[in-house]
């Protein structure tokens, strides 16, 4: 019986891809909260910032990544505007299909776009010395998962102060918690909205340049299994909160990290039908959320 | 004379295909308590939603300070002066007692200089003292006077109170029903939809009974003791 | 009596929708003809997706699944035996050894759909929401999975070819006529009715007594065999069949399909199906230059981000889809 061996590069690989889906992760539960809706063309925001910085490289980093910044946030805002507003409300089937009906265009544009000089692809690396090693404490750990862990911690406190300690944040996670009361205490609904459209953007900007120095060739279709698998992860830790949602895309970050660096090529084959199993069994024993509880855990979302 | 608080003008509204509220006038002057009380399903609820902006109105006139409001969005409503203290309290179980207050803060108008938040714990000194607390944690009286405390930091010009003494014990009642009076001292106008019959005509100036959507009868103070006059109001068809 | 009529013109306006299909279908070019095809196969594929999602509500991204199980069982059974032989050479010997004719076939693809469905409905149906959403897709990712790697039940990941073509414009219009048929009849039977009630105000529904997870299985395991016997039609159009045919792109484009068209009627499910296909199908005939009385002749690509942009603008303007929701009626007559 081979034993899976998991060694320490493994594991902090892992956990460097779990701070990343921990932020994807954010990014989908925040529009989540206060829209209901759940986003499916959220990976396509990580690939319009990939392609941006693949077209950017030869400009300096600093410039590079504020481009990438701009065009996604732009992009996570008109999606708010043009479609989501508009679809307030509706049933979750049509806002579903909606963003995925954006996620395909999204999708097809980059693809006619990136056509166009017969290749697929596009190498966005100026970061790339980040994907060496660098050793820590005899350990070889690479630079880009301390960078992933770092940016990624720092991340998430902006984003709990700026939701405890501003009064903007403290309206957009009542309007999370109970709209309708909200909006009749004086909470502006398109403020709000428009405000988690704005973080989510940001946040999947972040992603994509932490993406893009591990990965730096840029297809349509980037991103798109992460979206997937942070997507089940965030609704197996619980969507309705953020911390479960966070903690869900973490999790399956990791867990997804450790087993494919722990199992040998040819007995991973039927992985994804044990993982998704699992994800089975966790959702019929706890359906609102592996962390979710109380009166969370009490309620069947429909 | 100055335009009334509230004036409501043969309003109409309905839910999906039922009419809940028909050809309902109504006028609230500066200042006064007044009571709309009724059997279940009468429409009492539904008018103060109608006038919040959070169901749409049919047909009629809503006028606030004698400016029209229907057709507005609810936050906008909240921020001509107008507060509701919505039926069940619908306070933020989650959030600390403070924040709770802080969020009435979205329906004011003028920052005025001082804590904001003093009228409500003035009001009620108990959410001064609890006011780290999680609003989830308080009594079901306790959490009805957060709901009022955060729609008055909102310094509303017209009070809405929807229910505030269901499900309370009676000595909440009491120190719910006893901030009225000082509340209107602070130059708020209050339109009070109870189910109390008895304590709401004591209170107010003039009371309202609703049935099956349609205004029946207006009640004084002094009718407080006629029990058969309020029950015939009520079985009134 | 007006209800009897109701109901025959409710039934009568997917039919001939359909039918006119058909009858397209034997009109136009070879070429031309396997569009008219696709479309009436996605009707059979999208009328079971309706039969569940429409009636109780629940979205499940799990159907697809059972259209490949259909389509997978009815492809390797009815595959000639020497090339069977030849080409799957690691199935079991109970696959290898056997075919079947093309109505067994039929049978057998709704059946495996109906069986399979049933089993993954039994622990399922408790859930709702987003939790059922994205078990359903769980489901769809263990088949593909399991389709792809287990070569004793099939090709695994190579292609499933040589099958019988058997599919023209009479089968295929048959086919989802059947389909058709089927969906009509669930939803006006009791359990139908049942089902739909709990959608439109599940406490009532609860509070009346109905067993809401035996309701929601048998919607289920009906949409799983009616899916399976749709992926039996899919696999004698084409002839072949991969996993990657039955995944993810078809159960977001019926889903779509369903969504658009309408998601709570039949009318619904069969005029999007048919309009997406038919949009679809233009939309790669411009791709290669055509005349409508102006030329239209659009760049590669721009296919995909028309439909879905097209898709978006429906969806935005009128979300509860082309048809409202409704069933088909005569315009004269007032409709719920």
């Amino acid at each position: 019986m081979m034993v899976a061996s998991v060694d320490f590069q493994t594991l902090s690989d892992a956990i460097g891809l779990g701070a990343i889906y921990a932020l994807m992760a954010v990014g989908i539960g925040l529009v989540f909260g206060v829209l209901r809706l759940v986003n499916f063309a959220y990976g396509q925001l990580v690939m319009a910032g990939a392609y941006t910085l693949a077209f950017t490289s030869g400009w300096p980093v600093a410039g590079s990544i504020l481009a990438c910044f701009a065009v996604v946030v732009a992009l996570s805002l008109a999606m708010e505007r043009a479609v989501f507003r508009p679809l307030r409300g509706q049933s979750p089937a049509v806002m579903l299909v909606t963003t995925f009906a954006i996620a395909f265009v999204l999708q097809a544009i980059a693809l006619i776009v990136d056509l166009r000089d017969n290749t697929i692809g596009e190498i966005a690396s100026s970061a790339a010395p980040l994907n060496r090693s660098v050793s820590v404490g005899g350990v070889d750990v690479r630079k880009i998962t301390i960078v992933a862990i770092a940016v990624a911690v720092v991340t998430l406190a902006l984003l709990a102060l700026l939701l405890t300690r501003t009064t903007i944040g403290l309206h957009t996670r009542a309007a999370a918690s109970d709209f309708r009361t909200a909006r009749l205490l004086g909470v502006r609904a398109n403020r709000v909205i428009g405000f988690a459209a704005l973080l989510s953007g940001v946040l999947a900007a972040t992603v994509s340049v932490l993406l893009t120095v591990q990965a730096p060739f840029v297809s349509p279709d980037f991103a798109l299994r992460d979206t997937i698998v942070v997507l089940v992860g965030v609704v197996v830790g619980g969507i309705d909160r953020l911390w479960t949602a966070t903690l869900g895309g973490f999790t399956i970050g990791f867990a997804s990290g450790v087993i494919n660096g722990a199992l040998p090529t040819d007995k991973t084959v039927y992985l994804p039908s044990a993982v998704f199993a699992l994800v089975i069994l966790v959702l019929l024993l706890r359906p609102a959320g592996l962390f979710a509880w109380g009166r969370h855990a009490a309620a069947e979302r429909v | 004379m100055a335009e009334p608080a509230l004036e409501l003008d043969r309003l109409e509204v309905r839910y999906g295909p039922v009419t809940v509220v028909r050809e309902l006038s109504l006028r609230v002057e500066r200042g006064e308590i007044v009571g709309l009380i009724g059997p279940n399903g009468a429409g009492k609820s539904t008018t103060l939603h109608a006038i919040m902006g959070l169901l749409p109105v049919a047909a009629g006139e809503i006028r606030v300070a004698g400016v029209s409001v229907a057709g507005r969005s609810p936050e906008s409503i909240a921020r001509a002066g107008v507060a509701l203290v919505p039926e069940g309290r619908r306070i933020f179980g989650d959030f600390t007692v403070e924040e709770n207050l802080r969020l009435g803060l979205a329906g004011r108008r003028s920052a005025n200089g001082g804590d904001p938040l003093a009228a409500a714990y003035e009001l009620f000194p108990m959410l001064r003292e609890f006011r780290r607390r999680s609003a989830g944690a308080l009594s079901g009286g306790q959490q009805q006077q957060l709901a009022i405390g955060r729609a008055i930091v909102a310094d509303p010009d017209l009070l809405l109170l929807d229910e505030p003494s269901l499900g309370l014990a009676p000595t909440a009642v009491d120190g719910v029903f006893g901030a009225f009076g000082a509340i209107r001292e602070r130059g708020v106008t209050i339109l009070l939809v109870e189910q109390r019959a008895q304590r709401t005509v004591a209170l107010a100036d003039r009371t309202h009974v609703l049935v099956g959507g349609l205004e029946r009868m207006t009640l004084g103070p002094a009718d407080v003791d006629d029990t058969d006059k309020i029950i015939a109001a009520y079985l009134a068809s | 009596m007006r209800s009897r009529i109701d109901s025959l013109v409710e039934l009568a306006g997917p039919v001939a929708l359909v039918v006119v299909v058909g009858l397209v279908a034997t009109t136009v070019s070879r070429a031309n003809e396997i569009y008219a095809l696709n479309a009436l196969v996605s009707v059979a594929i999208v009328v079971a997706i309706y039969v569940f999602v429409g009636t109780s509500g629940v979205l499940s991204f799990g159907q697809i699944s059972f259209v490949a199980v259909g389509a997978f069982a009815a492809g390797i059974m009815t595959v000639p035996l020497e090339s069977k032989r030849g080409v799957l050479t690691e199935i079991f010997p109970l696959l290898r050894d056997h075919t079947i004719g093309n109505l067994p076939s039929y049978l057998l693809a709704a059946a495996v759909g109906g069986v399979f469905a049933f089993v993954v409905g039994l622990p399922l149906m408790r859930l709702s929401g987003l939790a059922a959403g994205i078990a359903t897709l769980a489901v769809l990712e263990i088949t593909h999975n399991v389709l792809r790697e287990w070569t004793s039940i099939g090709p695994g990941a190579t292609t499933l070819a040589l099958v019988p073509e058997t599919v023209g414009p009479l089968q295929a219009t048959v086919g989802a006529i059947i389909a058709i048929l089927v969906a009509f009849g669930y939803q006006r039977s009791r359990p139908g009715r049942l089902l739909r009630a709990t959608r439109e105000d599940p406490a009532a529904a609860r509070g009346v007594g109905v067993d809401v997870h035996r309701q929601r299985l048998l919607a289920f395991t009906l949409s799983g065999a009616l899916a399976g016997f749709a992926g039996g039609l899919l696999v004698h159009l084409l002839g072949s069949i991969t996993t990657e045919q039955v995944y993810l792109e078809l159960t977001f484009l019926t889903l779509a399909m369903l969504v658009v068209g309408g998601l709570t009627s039949l009318w619904g499910a069969v005029v999007g199906a048919l309009a997406v296909s038919g949009l679809d199908s233009f939309l790669s005939q411009a791709e290669q230059g055509i005349h409508v009385g102006l030329k239209i002749d659009l760049p590669s690509g721009t296919r995909l981000v028309i439909l879905g942009a097209l898709m978006t603008v429906v969806l935005v303007l009128r979300p509860s889809g082309l048809t409202g929701g409704r069933e088909f009626g005569l315009p004269t007559r007032m409709r719920r």
